[in-house]
């Protein structure tokens, strides 16, 4: 689609650039996280409390494990997004935005990488990881 | 497409400059609205519950921060969670994590809000106003009673 043709759906007029699939994004990534986020605090309310060994067999739990895995990866897109506007909100000068959303890009990603890694070692028992780095 | 709706009251052409303050000719030349500020604004509670929603939002992405801390603490075997839940469970740790339950659980609230105003739904004044209350109150009864029944349970204890 041409920038300059104007498409209009249900009377509203629908992005020229990328903005229709950000919107979706993050209302598709919010949508998922209703239920995820409150299998979350649910699960929260389970490890409270338990000690090292019940927060182990906790995420011992395959279903457990992969779940909290798929909750931080979408609540980490949605984090992204998020502090996405509002960097387009506040910050107005071009290089310190695109900065700025490299770092939050970069911060979110490293989260999500090192979540998942913890996850599945978790997950699959390994020993505690000062070892397992060679360390 | 340049100009200000009709009546507005807002600069008519790029010769027009405006004397009101109310707008602002953007980057690409075009002359829009400025943003309304917080001060020439009457209060209303959805704007409360719009920036409570943010501030919630901004508190979860270090909250992003404190889970994977934890789960790196968890991978770390026994001493090293047993020195991050001594950091945790102290006073000062117990209400990170409680501003965190409020945070989620206000954030989970305003978001149902905002997904049932993204379907179109609920955004005349006296509907809006009334949403952004019970998501208000429904988020910080979920928050506290959460930590009412840790402290209850004897699940966490100061």
């Amino acid at each position: 689609m041409s920038r300059n043709e104007k498409t209009y759906r249900k009377g509203v007029k629908v992005s020229e650039g990328h903005g229709a699939g950000e919107w979706r994004a993050e209302r598709l990534s919010s949508l998922i996280l209703v239920p995820l986020s409150l299998w979350g605090l649910w699960g929260a309310w389970t490890i409270a409390g338990s000690g090292y060994d019940g927060a182990r067999a906790w995420l011992a739990q395959p279903v457990n494990a992969a779940l909290l895995a798929v909750t931080l990866l979408i609540a980490l897109w949605h984090t992204n997004m998020g502090l996405k506007v509002i960097v387009d909100d506040y910050v107005h000068k071009p290089s310190s935005r695109t900065a700025l959303l490299a770092f939050i890009a970069l911060l979110c990603l490293a989260v999500a990488g090192l979540s998942v890694f913890f996850i599945g070692r978790l997950a699959l028992g390994s020993a505690p990881l000062p070892a397992g780095l060679g360390a | 497409m340049s100009q200000p709706a009709p009546g507005v009251g807002g600069p008519t052409n790029e010769t027009d400059p405006d004397h009101t303050g109310r707008f602002v000719r953007q980057p690409n030349g075009r002359v829009r609205p400025l943003s309304p500020h917080l001060q020439v604004w009457r209060f209303h509670l959805t704007m409360t519950g719009s920036i409570l929603n943010r501030v919630a939002a901004g508190a979860l992405s270090f909250g992003a921060l404190f889970v994977a801390a934890w789960l790196w603490a968890l991978a770390s075997g026994p001493e090293t969670y047993a020195g991050f839940t001594a950091w945790m469970g102290s006073p000062l740790g117990l209400l990170v994590w409680f501003g965190l339950t409020l945070a989620i659980a206000y954030h989970l609230t305003a978001g149902i809000r905002h997904l049932i105003w993204d379907a179109g739904d609920g955004l005349d004044p006296k509907t809006a106003t009334w949403m952004t209350a019970v998501s208000i109150i429904a988020g910080a009864a979920v928050g506290i009673g959460i930590w009412v029944a840790l402290f209850a349970s004897g699940k966490v204890v100061l």
